[in-house]
């Protein structure tokens, strides 16, 4: 069974002659260590899509199911427990909190969920050595480089070793030499780890590390093509 | 001017009005602290508005007053006052009080008496009739018909009208023991002295009045009315020169004037209490202020870049700070006239008791606001306002474009301990305590007053350290039992010490209110601890006796020697100290002299006394010398020790005494100096123009054998007395309970005032959580991103809280203890003349340690359900 399956989903904002589609009718599956790019043009419905899957927006029709659980119907607290444990996020602007060093950054996801400090801090430990900034994990994210805070922001993603790693513009605010060492962390994690990746990017060179791109247009699917071209097909408009 | 105007409307009003919640808090914080400083204001004028009213009104165009330097004196002294004819008109007074309804205590009113010489007082005074044949202006041979009979009484218009009084009718009134029958005669209408005390006045011929009050012989005051081209400074010396011993001659309104300098300590220190609320106020201005800056950062780098000019910004937000202080002040306003009211019944017993029974129970004359205040409440809220807001206006207007638009701003952080703050605190706690060894200034502890601000800015600058510190203990010593909290903890003392400049404003508003309130208690248990074991220690006769008509500054009451003699007859009675008190100046402060019978004193009753070591010898040896023992007040507000001599008014004149004891006596600080019987009776016999009157006693200590019942033997004595003598008898155990229940009324007002600055910053405190929410929403839903539930956000929130909390109590234990030794040991002393032991409350202090950071817990679930509901999709949305 694939780990994930968005089935029609559409989601408007707005009412009356205020409304806006931002996805019209989307569907695709992906199966456990895929590694998907989600592209197109600024307002496709990338983000949005990711938001939906990622459980922090609620579709206005559609379903959307991960592991199974329909993310619909979870209460808010059943949400978190998901976003915890089955779900990493990695973002445009890194979303490191200020106030806390690399190393407990990265520990945080595993304490919330009630490791221990000791168990936590190991792991996140050995995080940070493999995505290459081992010797920063003391230091606090303002004395980062973009690059490197946004490889503690993929260690901080994997650390609950989650089913599904969702990267919004991973390399938007980086330039492109950092934005490739984050793109192969998140290649290497996605293989060594077989955690599923989605990636939202309008960037060529990120879409090429993903071995099936959705290209997405005006909130719909425009084609979905894996490396294999089996999953190839152009989807009508609904 | 335009643009101003339209970026004001856009950048300060629209944010004012959609931070409701924010806005409200600072607007209700700065407007309580505008109410109770003008409460206060009112409070303190109106205290002795009455009686300022009574002084000047009842001087009525009199020039200058010539009164004994204690109490009233011989008529004889002016049996031919042609010397005093050159200058102007010359009218004789009896001045007194007497008690409507004395046996009903709750309801007992007082009435100010003048017995005046009609024919001499007309030029003096305007007296209106009304309902006489039609006429509202009658002649003076109509007020010599009106009393010629010795029991006739004009009252005003307003006692009358609100008594169900009319002319015909009996009036009986207490004065000192006994109660006399007046028939009213005419009543005055609202004019002149009749508008004195809300009408509380009578007028009576003076040979009545010296009957009625025990002065046969005597008078208490001769006013003088100079004609038209006399100068007063030189008519004043010259009269004064002219003066046989005894006498003085001073301006109307001395009276007033001497008890203004006496309340006025009473008064600065509400005032200086009153402040705190407005103080932690303004850290509220601060903190709306600040957080308006922060939050807009990267608006107001926007407005830079595109050309607007620093002032501009500096003008913006100081006139964000200026529209709360005004709003403010227009709630102040409102509330501070309702507050006065509440204030002026709270200080009300203890300036009945202390200073001027007559003055302080009026209520407020007018319910509208007058001018002055309106000036006085904008005129306090603005500019402090200002002052407050201008530290984050001049960080707004040195926000570059560039710094606030890349956003850099988020991440930086300050980590390293405020050692620098520490050591500044620690600088200001040494100057601190040099300004506490200083001086009055013109008897008021201003420097005192300057140790206690000192040390409160010492409190303030350790707040950083000290939240630093509290920051480090919560992430690390969370104990075992606490292993759940471990987490949340940790990111609120992260998220805490990474905010440590921003809230320690906040905290320090909170930490000073706490400070005063510890200071304060601290104070007041030692001095009620003081009083208790004064009390104790000197209070030792059975039963205290005096005429039921007696008043805090009226000399009028005496106990008749028939009743001295019915009470001292009484088979339970073995002893009865008689005293005599009489009001005097000394130095222009109003004191009391008194005469006591040493002798049983000493074998029955008890002073403590503070110096010389052998005190009860010198009081021994006191006894028919001319000695006193003087009570503290006296000894430190005019430096007067063991061994120095003083001259004091006496009815005789002025006496030289020798000082033999100094004795502790809280029942007053207007200063005592008390000599034995016999050298006062000694003294009246030398002159023979003092009527015997004046030996007569003011109260009487009776002591009784071991064993006899106080209820008992008053029974007997009242039973005794039948109807013919009007006294007021206690137990010691009334006596007591009465003067611990004054004690604690004196300091009602004390609690009100800390509770409503307590009030304040607590407002403060939950603005400031408010605010952290805001300023952390990213924060808060990278939290929610990455699996905090709902319920470890609130938990992170509710530590922040109890931290703060913590952390405010810590320093504001420390600071006030600090306080509490310039109260007691500094100002305390300075403005009353009162040395009280120090008394540590430690129960109610450990109360507040646990309290307060579970308040601070409390307040804190508000904000932490706020900060549960942030949603996931804040960061992602506000990128």
């Amino acid at each position: 069974m694939p780990l994930l399956i968005v089935e029609n989903i559409e989601r408007v904002y707005g009412e009356d002659s205020q409304r806006v589609a931002a996805l019209r009718g989307v569907s695709f599956a992906a199966t456990a260590g895929e590694f998907i790019a989600l592209k197109g043009p600024s307002g496709c419905g990338k983000s949005t899509l990711l938001h939906l899957v990622g459980g922090m927006d609620k579709p206005t029709r559609g379903t959307i199911l991960l592991d199974g659980m329909n993310l619909d119907q979870l209460e808010e607290d059943d949400l978190v427990s998901v976003r915890r444990r089955r779900i990493g996020f990695v973002f445009q602007f890194f979303n490191l909190l200020p106030t806390l060093s690399v190393i407990e950054n990265v520990a945080l996801p595993m304490l919330l969920d009630g490791a221990t400090e000791k168990q936590a801090r190991d792991r996140a430990a050995g995080l940070l050595e493999r995505v290459g900034i081992g010797k920063r994990a003391h230091h606090f994210p303002a004395a980062l480089s973009g690059g490197e805070m946004q490889r503690a922001a993929v260690a901080r993603a994997v650390i609950n070793q989650p089913a599904l790693l969702l990267a919004d513009e991973p390399t938007g605010n980086l330039d492109s030499a950092n934005g490739s060492h984050v793109m192969e962390v998140l290649e290497e994690l996605n293989r060594d780890l077989s955690v599923t990746v989605i990636l939202a990017t309008h960037s060529e060179e990120a879409a090429r590390y993903a071995k099936r791109v959705i290209s997405m247009r005006d909130g719909m699917i425009e084609f979905d093509r894996s490396e294999s071209l089996l999953h190839e097909k152009l989807l009508k408009p609904v | 001017m335009r643009s101003f105007l339209s970026l004001y409307k856009q950048f300060i009003l629209r944010p004012l009005l959609r931070h409701k919640l924010r806005t409200i808090v600072t607007v209700i914080g700065i407007g309580l602290g505008v109410a109770v400083m003008l409460a206060i204001r009112i409070a303190n004028r109106s205290s002795l508005a009455s009686f300022r009213v009574a002084t000047y009104s009842i001087a009525g165009d009199s020039s200058l007053q010539i009164t004994g330097s204690a109490g009233s004196f011989d008529e004889m002294l002016f049996a031919d006052p042609a010397w005093l004819r050159k200058y102007g008109r010359v009218s004789p007074i009896i001045d007194g009080v007497c008690t409507v309804s004395p046996e009903d205590r709750q309801h007992r009113e007082y009435l100010h008496v003048l017995g005046v010489d009609i024919v001499r007082d007309a030029a003096m005074r305007r007296y209106s009739l009304t309902g006489l044949s039609g006429r509202s202006q009658i002649t003076t041979i109509d007020f010599l018909r009106l009393l010629a009979d010795a029991n006739a009484i004009v009252l005003t218009e307003r006692f009358a009208r609100s008594h169900g009084l009319a002319p015909g009718d009996q009036i009986t009134v207490a004065i000192g023991d006994s109660h006399r029958d007046f028939t009213i005669r005419g009543l005055l209408s609202d004019e002149g002295p009749a508008r004195a005390l809300d009408g509380r006045f009578a007028l009576m011929d003076i040979a009545a009045a010296q009957q009625a009050f025990g002065k046969l012989g005597l008078i208490d005051r001769l006013e003088l009315r100079l004609d038209p081209g006399v100068d007063l400074e030189r008519a004043e010396n010259e009269v004064g020169a002219g003066l046989p011993a005894g006498l003085q001659v001073i301006r109307p309104g001395q009276s007033y004037v001497e008890v203004e300098k006496m309340i006025s300590a009473f008064h600065f220190n509400l005032s200086a209490l009153g402040s705190i609320s407005l103080l932690v106020g303004l850290y509220l201005i601060y903190n709306s202020v600040s957080t308006s800056v922060i939050g807009r950062r990267e608006e107001i780098g926007m407005l830079r870049a595109v050309g607007t000019r620093r002032r501009l910004i500096l003008g913006l937000f100081l006139g964000e700070a200026s529209l709360i202080a005004l709003a403010g002040a227009a709630i102040g306003l409102g509330l501070g006239h309702w507050l006065a009211i509440v204030a002026v019944r709270a200080t009300a017993t203890t300036v009945n008791t202390f200073y001027v029974s007559v003055a302080a129970t009026s209520a407020l004359t007018s319910s509208r606001l007058e001018p002055s205040e309106f000036l006085f409440a904008i005129g306090i809220a603005l500019p402090l306002s200002i002052v407050a807001g201008a530290l984050p206006a001049r960080e707004a207007s040195r926000v570059g474009p560039l710094e606030a638009i890349r956003g850099t701003e988020r991440l930086r952080r300050s980590r390293r301990p405020p050692l620098l703050l520490a050591g500044a605190s620690l600088v200001l706690v040494a100057i601190g305590v040099v300004l506490a060894l200083q001086g009055p200034i013109a008897g008021l502890p201003l420097f005192g007053y300057g140790s206690a601000i000192v040390l409160m800015l010492a409190g303030s600058l350790l707040v950083s350290a000290v939240l630093w510190c509290a920051c480090k203990a919560a992430s690390g010593l969370t104990p075992s039992y606490f292993r759940s909290l471990r987490l949340e903890a940790r990111l609120a003392a992260a998220s805490l010490s990474g905010s440590i400049p921003r809230l320690a404003i906040s905290i320090s508003a909170l930490a000073i209110s706490l400070a005063m309130m510890i200071a304060i208690s601290i104070m007041i248990s030692s001095f009620r601890r003081t009083v208790e074991y004064w009390i104790d220690q000197t209070l030792g006769a059975d039963i205290y006796v005096k005429p039921m008509a007696g008043a805090t500054d009226d000399a009028s009451g005496k106990i008749a020697s028939e009743a001295l003699a019915m009470i001292k007859s009484d088979p339970s009675v073995v002893a009865v100290d008689a005293f005599t008190s009489l009001p005097a100046s000394y130095q222009g402060r109003p004191i009391m002299l008194g005469a006591g019978d040493f002798r049983v004193l000493l074998d029955h009753g008890r002073l403590m006394f503070k110096s010389p070591f052998d005190a009860r010898q010198k009081m021994l040896e006191a006894i028919g010398e001319n000695a006193v023992v003087i009570s503290e007040s006296l000894s430190l507000i005019f430096n007067k020790q063991p061994g120095d001599s003083i001259q004091l008014p006496t009815p005789a004149g002025p006496q030289s005494f020798r000082i033999a004891a100094v004795y502790y006596d809280y029942s007053s600080n207007r200063g005592s100096a008390v000599m034995d019987r016999s050298t006062y009776e000694r003294l009246l016999g030398q002159s023979a123009n003092i009527k015997t009157s004046r030996v007569l006693p003011t109260s009487l200590s009776v002591f009784l054998a071991p064993g006899a019942s106080s209820d008992e033997t008053i029974r007997r004595i009242e039973a005794a007395l039948s109807d013919r003598y009007q006294l007021e008898f206690s137990t010691n155990q009334q006596l007591r309970r009465e003067a611990i229940r004054i004690f604690d009324s004196t300091f009602a007002i004390t609690y009100s005032l800390e509770a409503i600055a307590i009030s304040v910053a607590a407002l403060g405190v939950i603005s400031m959580l408010l605010t952290l929410v805001l300023e952390r929403r990213r924060e808060l839903s990278i939290l929610t991103l990455i699996g905090a539930s709902r319920l470890q956000v609130r938990r992170m929130l509710v530590i922040e809280a109890v931290i703060i909390g913590s952390v405010a109590e810590a320093i504001g234990i420390v600071v006030g203890i600090g306080i509490s030794f310039v109260l007691v040991y500094v100002i305390n002393v300075q403005s009353f003349g009162w040395t009280i032991q120090y008394h540590f409350p430690a129960g109610f202090v450990a109360q507040t340690a646990v309290l307060m950071p579970a308040l601070s817990g409390l307040v804190g679930l508000y904000p932490g359900h706020r900060a549960s509901n942030v949603p996931a999709l804040t960061v992602v949305r506000e990128e």
